[in-house]
């Protein structure tokens, strides 16, 4: 077949002129090819079990045996766990930093003629004040975990990506039980 | 694999069975596309209406649960305790979370389809987002 001839090629001239490095393209019959252009892809393109030569997010860190494969693993659902814990933490600091109310009156007409005064209540907080400063913070370490694990289901490892939903599952089980609890139901009495 | 969005017939969607070469399966793939977005944008309004269903069903107001409060806390509660029972309150926050993971689990199979950079596969994301959203919206205003 004209791909594995052009992908042993490849290889060839990779192992004479490089030192064997961890992003050397490798030959393994397990690679999917997406497109009959003759590229050579080192991603994945289709969901796989396996733990021999897994790329994780940064170079060097490679995982080629089963106990490596539990650690990721454990790794990853704790993040996802953390990334859960993260957004619920936000939600309550946010709730808790609103101090400054204000209120609005405007009068709009009432159903018997009458006239009414309809209250709008507006929360914000100050540009420069510190809790604001903490959530820009916690935002962009929220945003960086994100893509973080949406780069680790992009590996489309199926230990990976159930690791990511797992540790998802259990972050909402868990910080989302204390918090149903205890801030909707003040929101649903005000 | 491009890095730019093209019109092709051929793609090979998250699985490895899930193989299109003809412009008929890639309209049957679109479509299944589709539904998966369309079911994404109303999981999440389930989730939220469920949420909402399940604290409506439990005593709201403070003053009535002041009254069965057992505990000599001061009058305003920082914590009211839940008066449903808490089998029924586990088993609800289960589902909730088994809810939750398939929304985070159909929301990467989604981005990792837009992920294979075919054009007809991102327009049926999009359409689907927009249908779900539209019939999923007024759902909820309902409940």
């Amino acid at each position: 077949m004209s791909h594995s001839h052009h992908m042993m090629t490849n290889s060839v001239d990779h192992t004479s002129t490089m030192p064997p490095s961890h992003h050397h393209p490798t030959t393994e019959a397990s690679h999917h090819h997406g497109g009959g252009d003759g590229n050579m892809m080192m991603m994945h393109m289709t969901f796989y079990f396996g733990y021999k030569n897994v790329e994780l997010l940064f170079y060097g860190l490679v995982i080629n045996t089963a106990g490596e494969m539990a650690g990721a693993f454990v790794g990853v659902f704790l993040l996802a766990m953390f990334y859960e814990g993260l957004k619920i933490a936000r939600e309550g600091l946010l709730r808790k930093s609103q101090v400054s109310i204000r209120y609005n009156s405007m009068p709009v007409p009432g159903p018997n003629g009458t006239i009414l005064m309809e209250t709008h209540k507006t929360v914000g907080q100050q540009m420069l004040s510190f809790p604001h400063l903490l959530q820009t913070v916690l935002h962009i370490i929220q945003v960086v975990i994100s893509y973080f694990l949406m780069l680790i289901f992009m590996t489309y490892n199926g230990y990976l990506c159930i690791a990511v939903a797992a540790g998802a599952g259990t972050g909402y089980f868990l910080f989302s039980w204390k918090k149903a609890v205890v801030v909707d139901i003040t929101e649903h009495c005000h | 694999m491009e890095t730019h969005f093209f019109f092709s017939d051929k793609v090979v969607l998250l699985f490895d069975f899930w193989n299109v070469h003809s412009p008929a399966g890639m309209a049957l793939s679109a479509l299944v596309i589709l539904l998966l977005t369309v079911l994404y944008e109303s999981i999440k309004f389930g989730k939220a209406k469920l949420l909402h269903q399940s604290l409506a069903s439990m005593p709201a107001c403070t003053s009535q649960q002041n009254e069965e409060t057992d505990q000599s806390s001061s009058s305003s509660s920082e914590l009211p305790p839940v008066s449903i029972p808490p089998l029924r309150w586990f088993l609800c926050h289960f589902g909730q979370s088994l809810i939750h993971i398939a929304q985070v689990v159909i929301g990467y199979f989604i981005m990792l389809a837009v992920m294979s950079y075919n054009t007809w596969i991102f327009l049926g994301v999009v359409l689907g987002s927009a249908v779900g959203y539209y019939l999923a919206y007024p759902l909820l205003s309902i409940g």
